[in-house]
């Protein structure tokens, strides 16, 4: 265990921790480029370099080990020349196109520039190197290597991560470039986490290109529902519309994030977004549509039966279930859901594409109800005529009820999710716009947070479902989100 | 002086005539600790540039029998001004060898390789050759000379990159991979080719190991000066009479050199600098340059470096602007782009001088030239950078007059 001062504090570190790492738990930032705590060290872009005394020269931050009786200075004169100076090296070839870069705003060279240099340029601008401009490099991503400072995060990412490595430097001095191999693109499905590595815009998100200035942006902590990892992600939005989604680095899940979980911010201002309900397919809104499906409910007394979904919150799968009990009022009623989890890629990517198949438990847990297979074998049986559920979960057991023609009542958010047979269609609020409770493959319970409002008149699914049940006639007091988790024992 | 090195002795009966692999032999029967030691007393010094002491270098290596280790040879000669491990393996490839067969059993190293300059074809195919024979003989291969020791050594030709003589960007080449400088440490002696051990010396530094071992360190020693040991390939460009390849001990004034060995300059041609040691090391003027003695202390205190003994002769009919410009396209060219400031440093100092090798520069790109060189120094991997810087400033502060011609317009035209 080394001790060690950085200017002037003293710090006790384990061994093999680099100054890079030391320095921060002293919360002194050391400025960087090709160092990431996840990847290999390159120590290459020379932005880390530090005065350690009795060293004949500075060294870089990122490589050196601290060692017993160090004394290290990060803002020496001797340390901020050399940053300005890299920092100008690197802006000599530098397009500056800062205005129409997606990256400005949150540009390793713009913010060290403010931070470290603020020094004029003793370039002559018509001697800039060119170098290729825009072109696609993968379904999700742009690269324009005149902005590249060859700090090859990209590279070392393709290389150790997803161990895939489209990647190369071609080329050798100021000639240097990025470029793809021969006949790959990048399409490893992480690929939109070059974008974020990338700390100037020489890649960026096709999805997010030209769409929104990032300081405008709001960032908002959720969960990531594209499988039973339940990644931690922020949601970058601003007047209401989400631009984009990124990890939220933490220890229990997640670096990074995958390309499809990113994707799922889409549907919520999908054209199909539904803002109505749907009955026999046609458009109408939400309180007729209850008041119909509450009479079919009522034909049917007895003939009824509710599916939960792992698709869903806790709050909104418990709803259901008072909805079953208390309204319905049928024994009919399944939220038993299971799947093999487990990371299926090695990276991130759950073997089980639903968010929340360990939520459902709990609620199985407090109100019982039917295993999938009695209820699936319920619904063949013929005794049922009205089914209510989840457009995904529907797909569990849409053989058996279409086999038995049983009409459907469907949550969907958006048209494309409910099936074309539905009686129903019931519109709700999306997770980017309504907290709820989800349960990951390792048992961690997350909330999403609402990050934008929803469609004018959609409300939450268990709100939905409480109005469903004032309409039959049975009050469950569903008035928030918390209170539908009464009872609850995690 | 009878040189040691410089010897025409091309075949191995030619080398077996003058005593070859005597060295080796005698050396199979010291321990390899007591080699270590007696090149440690000879002051050798690696003769690749860095003068980095060749025993302390070998002593490095974790002693003992487990896990591979391995020898390399920096036969990647590409040095401006500087040509003779060429004339060595052309000339005395078996001193070569054997060196390498002693310096192997020394440290451990079952193999070798010479990592040769791709240019360099007829070179290699007399290497190849002279490797060939010395198997034949039992001085290569599996268990030499009836000791146990067994020792390979291969011939492998580089790609043509300036940056493979820089031993870590040399490794990796070696191995398959693009060349560029490694991060140090961890240092080649600890992790090197393939992750092992390995040492890597300069042709000169290995081809002068047999006679240290044949006539003892202290005799080697000697020969040079203080803590520069030997004698030393110099190897003359330039307007001189006999520019060529010299052998002359250490500590020799290099006035001695240019005015006894290489018959004074061509023509009546006035002297006015000297790069001493290949291009990479800060000028001389004219007149320190005939005042300082050629070793590793006297080069330091002079404010240069000894280098590869690449001598670079300059008179007074030649423009240093041009000289720089020169360099500058050459180290911008090779520079490998890893680390931000040579990248962007190297072809920038380019750009300045040619424009005022133009006559289009202006009084402030001289101390342009001079803080861009500085902001190089001591700021990245390996020593390209300074390589570029170091020449770059001493020109600048040695001749700035005419840099400044330049300035107000003057142009050469040549």
């Amino acid at each position: 265990m080394p001790n060690l001062t950085i200017d002037g504090r003293s710090v006790e570190v384990p061994a093999g921790t680099t100054l890079l790492e030391a320095a921060q738990r002293l919360g002194i930032y050391i400025p960087r480029y090709c160092y990431h705590p996840k990847l290999s060290v390159s120590g290459s872009c020379r932005m880390c370099l530090v005065e350690v005394e009795k060293a004949p020269k500075l060294v870089t931050a990122c490589s050196t080990e601290a060692a017993e009786g160090m004394r290290v200075l990060t803002a020496s004169e001797k340390v901020r020349q050399a940053r300005r100076d890299v920092l100008e090296y690197l802006l000599i070839n530098h397009p500056l196109d800062c205005p129409i870069c997606d990256q400005a705003g949150e540009c390793g060279l713009q913010d060290y520039y403010m931070d470290y240099s603020l020094r004029k340029s003793r370039f002559e601008a018509e001697d800039k190197i060119l170098r290729q401009k825009r072109r696609a490099a993968g379904p999700y991503l742009m690269l324009d290597n005149e902005r590249c400072i060859l700090c090859t995060r990209c590279v070392r990412f393709c290389g150790e991560v997803t161990k895939t490595a489209e990647l190369e430097v071609m080329e050798r001095g100021d000639r240097s470039f990025i470029d793809l191999k021969e006949g790959r693109a990048l399409d490893n499905g992480y690929s939109l986490n070059i974008a974020d590595l990338c700390p100037v815009g020489a890649f960026t998100s096709r999805d997010f290109r030209f769409k929104a200035r990032a300081w405008f942006l709001k960032r908002t902590p959720t969960i990531c529902l594209g499988c039973a990892t339940g990644c931690e992600i922020e949601a970058h939005h601003y007047e209401g519309t989400i631009y984009r989604l990124v990890p939220h680095p933490n220890a229990e899940t997640n670096t990074w994030l995958c390309d499809h979980g990113r994707m799922t911010y889409k549907a919520v201002r999908a054209g199909d977004r539904l803002g109505k309900a749907l009955i026999r397919k046609g458009l109408i809104d939400l309180e007729p549509a209850l008041r119909e499906t509450a009479t079919r409910l009522e034909e049917a007394k007895g003939a009824a039966a509710v599916l939960g979904s792992p698709w869903l919150s806790v709050e909104d799968n418990a709803a259901l279930a008072r909805l079953a009990k208390d309204s319905v009022k049928t024994a009919n009623y399944c939220f038993d859901f299971s799947a093999e989890q487990g990371i299926k890629d090695g990276i991130l990517v759950n073997k089980d594409p639903a968010p929340n198949t360990a939520g459902t438990r709990t609620v199985k847990a407090l109100y019982g109800g039917l295993s999938l297979e009695e209820f699936t074998g319920l619904l063949a049986g013929g005794k049922i005529k009205i089914l209510i559920t989840e457009a995904k979960a529907y797909g569990l057991v849409k053989a058996a009820a279409e086999a038995a023609g049983i009409r459907l009542i469907i949550f969907a958010r958006n048209r494309g999710e409910a099936p074309a047979a539905a009686y129903a269609v019931l519109p709700y609020a999306s997770y980017f716009e309504t907290e709820g409770t989800f349960v990951n493959y390792q048992g961690l319970r997350r909330m999403t947070a609402a990050a934008v409002e929803p469609p004018q008149g959609i409300k939450p699914l268990w709100a939905v479902v409480n109005k469903l049940a004032s309409y039959s006639g049975a009050e469950l007091h569903l008035d928030s989100a918390p209170r539908a988790l009464k009872d609850m024992d995690f | 002086m009878e040189t040691i090195l410089l010897k025409n002795l091309p075949d191995i009966e030619a080398y077996f005539a003058c005593g070859g692999y005597k060295a080796l032999k005698k050396a199979l029967g010291l321990k390899p600790a007591e080699i270590i030691e007696e090149l440690k007393k000879s002051n050798l010094r690696g003769r690749g540039g860095a003068g980095f002491p060749a025993g302390l270098k070998w002593s490095f290596i974790p002693p003992g029998g487990q896990g591979q280790k391995y020898l390399v040879c920096n036969a990647d000669e590409g040095e401006p001004g500087t040509f003779k491990d060429r004339e060595l393996m052309l000339k005395n490839p078996h001193a070569l060898i054997e060196g390498m067969a002693i310096a192997a059993y020394a440290i451990g190293a079952a193999h070798g390789y010479i990592y040769i300059r791709g240019e360099f074809a007829a070179e290699t195919a007399l290497m190849n050759k002279a490797i060939a024979d010395a198997r034949a003989k039992g001085f290569i291969g599996r268990n030499v000379l009836g000791s146990g020791f067994d020792f390979e050594l291969f011939t492998h030709r580089g790609a043509g990159a300036y940056i493979c003589g820089e031993e870590t960007a040399l490794l990796e080449s070696l191995e398959g991979f693009k060349g560029q400088p490694r991060l140090k440490p961890p240092f080649p002696a600890l992790k090197g080719l393939f992750g092992s051990p390995t040492v890597i010396n300069n042709v000169e530094t290995l081809a002068a190991v047999p006679s240290i071992i044949e006539n003892g360190g202290a005799w080697y020693a000697a020969l040079g000066t203080g803590k520069s040991g030997g004698t030393k390939l110099f190897c003359v460009s330039g307007p001189v009479n006999r520019p060529g390849v010299y052998e002359l001990p250490l500590g020799t004034p290099l006035r001695e050199l240019l005015e006894v060995h290489c018959g004074g300059m061509k023509d009546g041609k006035k002297l006015k600098a000297v790069i001493p040691g290949g291009s990479s090391v800060p000028v001389l003027t004219a007149e320190e340059a005939l005042a300082v003695n050629l070793d590793y202390e006297a080069l330091a205190a002079a404010g240069s470096m000894l280098g590869s003994g690449g001598v670079i002769v300059i008179d007074d009919g030649q423009c240093m602007v041009k000289l720089l410009q020169v360099l500058a396209r050459f180290y911008h060219h090779e520079s490998c782009g890893q680390c931000t400031p040579c990248r962007e440093g190297c072809g920038w100092l380019e750009k300045v001088l040619d424009r005022l090798e133009a006559g289009g520069g202006s009084a402030g790109d001289i101390d342009l030239l001079y803080s861009v060189a500085e902001g190089m120094t001591g700021r990245t991997i390996c020593a390209l950078a300074d390589a570029m810087a170091m020449p770059a400033m001493s020109f600048i502060k040695k001749f700035r007059g005419e840099f400044e011609a330049h300035a107000a317009g003057k142009v050469c035209g040549n």
